[in-house]
């Protein structure tokens, strides 16, 4: 049969028929030139049009045949590369679905990854982090260290040791005006002025620190950290923390599955401390409501921590009856913690002098 | 037959485009599909084979062109560009915010700085990487085209360029255009012979400046028209808000029409005026595309886009290339037994600078 050949040499176009005999194919130009090609060599390169062969050891060497084909040639020559590579070997169907498999297991694993990757992360590669974004509200931390040791002593409440030993947990109160507590990377919790002065009782910021604790026991900081940020995180966290900003990491959010891990965890906490679950309940309800009627401070604790409806029926339902509930701070303890951010230099807050602190009388608890 | 001579209308256009959207359909489909299932890998396959088509249906004279390239080359190119660029980017991040952090502003302003000259020098370099890289792997009649330039002269050249274009506010824009386009044609080849290009600014001023004066011109109408609803409805109460929608409208078309429309008018002469001065050997380039052509392109492509939900974005290499085909000429006269194999070597990295920086060749 005919085609056209060109040498790779020159674009010069030479006529030429072709023939296959054996493992070659036989070229003879018009002027009677022979030449062979190892059908081995042979490569097609056209895209279904014009049969266009190339030869893997010449590169620009070129046979375009002329239609129609001969059968028998035909069936000696390789097939066209299509979708490329392996694909080709296992068909466009069985690839396709392959490649599916493995790459909803990718994004399996990489959807779960920070999960499973957080608890292994070293906490002293977070603390430099941790550390400057508390230093970043340097000017900002309340000074009392009478409202600090309150601050701790409810926090010890909670869960014996926590402020002592290596695994330490360091609490700060900020004099920022929004209704927040959280957990920072490097084992940090700061509680902003109105979450302190706006609670009723100390049951209720028992409540508030035994969650943000259990975000911090459970590594959801750094979970969440590595979810919001990626890959990047581990290696910003690996080079010490610089380069992460404050407002980053402090709108970390987490999973719905890790706040309510969280309040479990908080619940079961409160009953091992015998504090009262029911204040954190009317907390919830409270901020539920605040929420509803649209009040703007409150937003940013609902929006981390979604359903406050669900939680407070939460807390409330782990109230025992039978049980004998203790405060989780003393009438003294409690009014150093609420005069935390307003305290001066040289004054002891007491009970019932000096500010004008919401406390209202706890309930007494029911026997 | 050793050479062929080949003018329009004598037998028909020497370049022609002979695809249909329907012999691609099923070639963008299967694209998308295996993009989706291999989370984006695939795209290097899905553009060399994009390519084989697009350039196997793009008849030159006497035979179509070939498409060479591979999926897998650019994966690698892209893979080895990424080795590279990565760690110069993961240095900048951690080292700029620790001297902001140490109080050594006037250093990190310096590394800021330096960084983005150096992001410019990579753009040139990308640029050029990827034309030559183009010709490397498209072949006619058994022949290939290259460079044997590296291109760090030419991404000297960009950055120094560029940064005469910031300097005057953008009014050396068309200069640095086209001396670019030069720079980097001219160390091209196809076989044997170079490219040439003597691309000047002459006839590209004038419609430069209108992007200057088309914005003036708007707010200045708009403020005389404001000024004339304004008067004529003093009396009726929202006389003040009809006032301000008027501006808002004027402000609107000013950003969202005059700048992008009086650019494109522009670019539209740039790349007629660029084509016509570029030669290769004897052959002698055209391009006729309009600014309305251009438009209808561009228009045809967001509309595909949306009315397919986004699957007609898989249509835009073909649309683009296609358009740029029917759009091209081609003149004068080719030596065949004198156009031989291309002695430049063949690039290893491909289109990784370019795929970095989201560049394309032409």
């Amino acid at each position: 049969m005919r085609g056209t050949l060109y040498d790779g040499t020159t674009a010069f176009p030479h006529a030429v028929t072709v023939s296959a005999t054996g493992d070659e194919l036989n070229l003879t130009t018009d002027d009677a030139h022979r030449l062979v090609a190892p059908l081995a060599a042979l490569i097609r390169t056209d895209e279904g049009n014009r049969v266009r062969l190339g030869r893997s050891d010449l590169p620009g060497w070129r046979l375009l045949l002329d239609e129609p084909l001969d059968p028998g040639l035909a069936a000696r020559l390789p097939r066209p590369g299509r979708y490329g590579g392996w694909i080709d070997r296992f068909g466009l169907g069985k690839a396709a679905a392959a490649c599916a498999v493995a790459a909803a297991a990718v994004v399996a694993v990489g959807y779960t990854a920070p999960h499973w990757l957080a608890p292994h992360i070293p906490i002293g590669w977070e603390r430099n982090l941790g550390d400057s974004i508390v230093g970043d509200f340097g000017d900002n931390r309340c000074r009392s260290p009478y409202g600090q040791r309150a601050l701790e002593t409810l926090a010890e409440r909670i869960e014996p040791g926590v402020t002592r030993g290596p695994d330490r947990i360091q609490f700060a109160a900020l004099d920022i005006n929004m209704l927040n507590a959280a957990a920072i990377p490097g084992n940090h919790i700061i509680v902003f002025k109105r979450m302190i002065s706006g609670a009723q009782n100390s049951d209720e910021l028992a409540g508030v620190l035994a969650h943000e604790i259990a975000h911090v026991r459970r590594r959801h900081v750094t979970e969440a950290l590595l979810r919001e940020l990626g890959i990047g995180a581990l290696i910003r966290l690996f080079a010490g923390g610089i380069g992460a900003n404050a407002q980053q990491v402090a709108s970390l959010s987490y999973t719905r599955a890790n706040e309510a891990q969280a309040d479990a965890d908080a619940i079961a906490a409160l009953e091992r401390a015998g504090i009262d679950p029911r204040p954190t309940a009317r907390l919830f309800a409270r901020l539920a409501k605040e929420t509803g009627e649209g009040r703007g401070y409150s937003v940013q604790w609902l929006q981390s921590h979604p359903a406050s409806g669900g939680r407070a029926k939460r807390f409330a339902a782990s109230y025992d009856p039978h049980r004998a509930y203790r405060f989780a701070l003393s009438r003294t303890e409690l009014v150093r913690l609420y005069a935390v951010c307003t305290w001066q230099y040289g004054k002891v807050p007491r009970g019932g002098g000096g500010r004008k602190a919401p406390v209202t009388p706890e309930p007494a608890p029911r026997r | 037959m050793d050479s062929m001579r080949h003018d329009e209308g004598m037998n028909g256009r020497a370049i022609r485009f002979t695809g249909n959207w329907r012999e691609y359909l099923p070639i963008a489909a299967t694209n998308v599909l295996l993009v989706i299932v291999t989370l984006g890998v695939y795209r290097f396959w899905a553009s060399a084979r994009e390519r084989r088509y697009l350039w196997s249906r793009t008849h030159v004279i006497d035979d179509t062109l070939e498409w060479t390239g591979t999926g897998r080359e650019m994966f690698f190119g892209f893979l080895m560009v990424m080795a590279v660029l990565l760690p110069f980017f993961l240095f900048i991040q951690v080292v700029f915010p620790a001297l902001v952090a140490r109080g050594k502003e006037g250093a990190a302003a310096g590394l800021f700085t330096l960084f983005y000259l150096a992001v410019f020098v990579l753009i040139g370099f990308a640029r050029f990487r990827a034309l030559r890289y183009r010709l490397s792997r498209t072949f006619w009649h058994g022949i290939r085209g290259g460079s044997d330039d590296s291109g760090w002269t030419y991404a000297a050249e960009y950055l120094g360029r560029s940064l005469a274009a910031f300097a005057t506010m953008f009014i050396m824009f068309p200069w640095a255009q086209t001396s670019l386009w030069n720079l980097r044609w001219n160390k091209m080849s196809l076989g044997p012979l170079p490219f040439r290009a003597d691309l000047t600014t002459d006839g590209l001023k004038r419609r430069w400046a209108l992007l200057y004066i088309a914005p003036l011109a708007i707010v200045v109408g708009g403020g005389v028209l404001a000024a004339i609803v304004g008067f004529s409805l003093r009396s009726s109460a929202d006389a003040n808000g009809v006032t301000l929608t008027v501006i808002f409208l004027g402000l609107f078309s000013l950003v969202y029409l005059a700048i992008p429309l009086a650019t494109l008018h522009w670019y539209a002469k740039y790349y007629r005026q660029a084509a016509a001065a570029t030669h290769l050997g004897e052959l002698d380039f055209g391009f006729d595309a309009t600014t309305g052509d251009w438009l209808k392109l561009f228009l045809g492509n967001i509309a595909l886009a949306v009315v397919t939900l986004g699957f007609g974005i898989s249509f835009w290499g073909y649309r683009n290339w296609s358009f740029i085909v029917r759009h091209a000429h081609l003149y004068g006269h080719i030596d065949l037994a004198g156009l031989t194999q291309s002695t430049t070597r063949a690039p290893r990295e491909s289109e990784g600078f370019a795929d970095a920086f989201d560049l394309g060749a032409i």
